[in-house]
C-alpha cells in the first residue's frame, strides 16, 4: 500500500516531518556549509574591501609561510607538546579513578566523592583559571602552604607567572577539571560486566587484585580504546578556553599554541587569510590523525569508531 | 571470606585517597568563598582558609551595585532561557521526525547534518558570516550559532526509538493527529531526557564566554563569565568597580574595604553558583545523557 504511492505523494504526506526537520537543517547550512565555502579564503589574500569574490589568488603562499616562520613553528611545537603530555599521560588517570571507585564499599561516601569530583566539570574554564588564579595568589592558599611548611623566610611568588610551569598547569588543570567526569564513562563500562565472570573467578581463587587485572581492565579495554581514538584528534588542537585563559603577560610569548595564534592573527590583528589557512592545516592534520589511529587500533584490536 | 591484610591496607589508601580528591577539589572553591565574605584590606595579609576573619557584605555589595555587573548577570540569565528553549525546539524537532524508518531521504538528512561535526570552516569565516549577518555587538550572537547541537539530537532521537512502538499507533487509531501525537504522547513520555538536554543547553550557554570575546566589542552586552575573565585579566574592570564602591561609600567609611583580590572572589562565587547549587540535585540527568550517549557508540 505505501509503496504504491509516488515519491511527491510520500513528501507531501510527511510534510509536517520535514517541517520539524527544517529548523536544524537550516541552521546546519547557514552555520556550518556557508563558513566551509570561507576556506577559500586561505588560497587569496583576501581583502576586506574586495570581498571573496575580488580578491587575489595566491595559492599555497599562506601554507608555506605556516612552514618558514618560526613563530609558527614554535605554535605547532608547543601544540604538540602540552596535548600529548595531556592526551598520554593524562589518559590511565580516569580509568585508574574508576577502578579506585569500583572498589570503593560505602555507598553514601561513593556517592559522596563521585557527586564532588565531577562537579569542577561543570564550571567553565574560565572560571576553573579563575580559581586556579586565586589560588596561585601571592596572598592565596599555595603560598601559606608552602610558608606553613617550609617557615616564614620564602618568598611568596605565583608559579602562573613563569612559562616554565605553563604545560604543568595546563596538565594539572585538565586534570582537575575533567578526571572524574571522565570516568563516569569507564565506570558504566565496568558496570557493563558480566558478574558471572566474578563468581568464576572467585571459585578459581582469584583475589580483587586479581579479577581487577584479568578482567576488569580487559572488560574496559574497548570503551577506552574508543575514547582514545576519538580524544587523538586534540593532539593538534589544543583547548582555546584553557590555554587562552592561562597566557598572562609574562607567559604569552613563550606559550602559543596554533589556536591562540589564529585567533590573535585573524581577529586582532586582521590577518584573515593567514589565520584561515592555518586553522585549515589544523583540522586536516586532527582529521588524518583520528583516521590514522582508528586504523591502527582496527588493525591491531578490531575496535574502531567508524 | 577473610580480607588479607593487602586488601585492607588497599581498602584504608583508597578511602584516604576520595578524601585528598574531595579536598583539593573543594579547597580552591570555599576558600574563594571565604574570601569573598571577608574584609579586603584582611585578606592581603593571606592565611585565610575556608572561614572569614573579618566577615562582611562589602564584597557582594560593591559587584552588585556595579550596572555592567548586574547587566552582565541580565544578559547571561537571558540567552541561558532563550538559547535553552530555541535549542530544545529544533533538537526535539529533527530528532523526532529522524525516528521515523520511512520518511524519504532520511538517511541522506542524517548525513548532511554529521558531516560538519567532521570538517569546519574555523573561526575566521565565522567572522565574516557573523558580520555579514549582522551578529557582530548583537545579542543573538549567543542565541543563534548553538541553536542545534548534532549530538543532544542523536541522544533524543535514541530515547524516543525506546519508546513502545504500539503508543502511536493507538493514538492514531484513537484520532489523534501528528502534532497531537508529538506534543500529547512523544514529549510527555520523552521528558526524562529532554531533562538532560535542558540542562546541558543551560550549562553550555552559561559556561560560553569565547563568543563574547570574539564577536562582542560593546560593553551592555558582555556576560557575566566574560566579566569575569575581563576581572581577572584586565585592571580596568577591577578598578572600576572598586571606584563604584569608593563614591558610594565616600564620606561615611574612612576606608575602601575593597580590594581587587576580594571582587575577584565575590565575581567567581557569584558566576559559578548556579551551577555548584544545582548541580548535585540534577546529576542524575546528567550522568543519564552520557550513558544514552554511550549505547549509541
Amino acid at each position: 500500500m505505501h509503496n504504491q504511492l509516488t515519491l511527491s505523494q510520500k513528501i507531501r504526506r510527511n510534510k509536517f516531518l520535514y517541517l520539524l526537520l527544517s529548523g536544524a537543517v537550516l541552521w546546519t547550512i547557514i552555520f556550518c556549509y556557508v563558513p566551509m565555502i570561507g576556506i577559500v579564503m586561505s588560497f587569496q589574500d583576501f581583502n576586506i574591501f574586495k570581498g571573496m569574490f575580488g580578491s587575489p589568488f595566491v595559492g599555497f603562499k599562506h601554507f608555506n609561510a605556516i612552514f618558514s616562520d618560526p613563530v609558527f613553528a614554535k605554535a605547532v611545537v608547543n601544540t604538540l607538546y602540552y596535548n600529548s603530555i595531556i592526551l598520554i599521560i593524562g589518559f590511565p588517570f580516569p580509568i585508574v579513578l574508576a577502578l579506585l571507585f569500583n572498589e570503593l564499599k560505602g555507598r553514601f561516601f561513593k556517592r559522596f566523592v563521585q557527586t564532588v569530583s565531577y562537579l569542577p566539570y561543570f564550571l567553565s574554564w574560565i572560571s576553573v583559571v579563575a580559581l586556579f588564579y586565586a589560588f596561585f595568589e601571592m596572598s592565596g592558599p599555595f603560598n601559606d602552604l608552602k610558608e606553613f611548611l617550609v617557615g616564614h623566610e620564602i618568598e611568596r611568588t605565583n608559579i602562573l607567572m613563569d612559562p616554565d610551569n605553563f604545560v604543568a598547569i595546563l596538565f594539572g588543570s585538565h586534570l582537575w577539571k575533567n578526571i572524574g567526569w571522565s570516568s563516569v564513562i569507564f565506570l558504566a563500562a565496568i558496570a557493563g560486566i558480566d558478574s558471572q565472570l566474578y563468581e568464576a573467578a572467585k571459585i578459581d581463587g582469584c583475589g580483587r587484585w586479581k579479577q581487577m587485572i584479568h578482567i576488569t581492565l580487559p572488560g574496559i579495554m574497548p570503551t577506552a580504546m574508543i575514547i582514545f581514538i576519538l580524544s587523538s584528534g586534540s593532539l593538534v588542537s589544543s583547548n582555546f578556553e584553557q590555554v587562552y585563559g592561562f597566557q598572562n603577560l609574562y607567559t604569552m610569548e613563550q606559550t602559543q599554541v596554533v589556536n591562540t595564534l589564529v585567533y590573535q592573527l585573524g581577529i586582532q590583528q586582521g590577518n584573515y587569510s593567514l589565520a584561515t589557512a592555518f586553522g585549515l592545516a589544523q583540522g586536516i592534520v586532527s582529521f588524518l590523525i583520528v583516521y590514522g589511529v582508528n586504523w591502527i587500533s582496527k588493525k591491531t584490536s578490531q575496535v574502531g569508531i567508524w | 571470606m577473610r580480607t588479607s591484610f593487602g586488601e585492607k591496607a588497599f581498602r584504608l589508601f583508597n578511602i584516604v585517597f576520595m578524601i585528598f580528591l574531595c579536598v583539593i577539589t573543594l579547597y580552591p572553591y570555599l576558600n574563594q568563598l571565604a574570601v569573598s565574605l571577608n574584609d579586603g584590606q584582611d585578606t592581603i595579609f593571606g592565611g585565610i582558609t575556608v572561614f572569614p576573619r573579618e566577615f562582611t557584605w562589602s564584597n557582594y555589595e560593591t559587584v552588585f551595585s556595579n550596572s555592567s555587573f548586574v547587566g552582565s548577570l541580565v544578559i547571561s540569565g537571558g540567552r541561558v532561557l532563550l538559547g535553552t528553549l530555541l535549542g530544545l525546539i529544533l533538537i526535539t524537532g529533527a530528532a523526532y521526525a529522524l525516528t521515523k524508518k520511512n520518511l524519504p531521504g532520511r538517511n541522506f538528512l542524517i548525513f548532511f547534518l554529521i558531516i560538519p561535526t567532521f570538517i569546519s570552516g574555523g573561526l575566521i569565516p565565522l567572522y565574516f558570516l557573523y558580520r555579514y549577518l549582522h551578529l557582530m555587538n548583537n545579542f543573538m550572537v549567543y542565541v543563534l550559532p548553538m541553536a542545534f547541537v548534532f549530538f543532544y539530537m542523536i541522544i533524543v532521537r535514541t530515547y524516543i526509538q525506546s519508546l513502545p512502538n504500539g503508543l502511536e499507533e493507538a493514538a492514531i487509531i484513537d484520532g489523534a493527529n501528528e502534532v497531537q501525537i508529538l506534543t500529547r504522547i512523544i514529549i510527555p513520555l520523552s521528558m526524562p531526557v529532554m531533562a538532560t538536554v535542558i540542562l546541558w543547553l543551560a550549562v553550555t550557554h552559561w559556561n560560553d564566554w569565547t563568543t563574547s570575546l570574539y564577536f562582542i566589542t560593546k560593553k551592555d552586552l558582555y556576560t557575566l563569565q566574560f566579566v569575569m575573565y575581563k576581572v581577572i585579566k584586565e585592571a580596568e574592570l577591577v578598578n572600576e568597580l572598586a571606584v563604584t564602591q569608593a563614591r558610594m561609600g565616600g564620606g561615611g567609611n574612612q576606608a575602601v574595604a575593597v580590594t581587587p583580590e576580594s571582587i575577584k572572589a565575590a565575581t567567581i562565587i557569584v558566576a559559578t553558583f548556579p551551577i555548584v547549587a544545582l548541580y548535585p540535585f540534577l546529576q542524575k540527568y546528567f550522568i543519564q545523557g552520557v550513558m544514552i550517549g554511550a549505547i549509541k557508540e
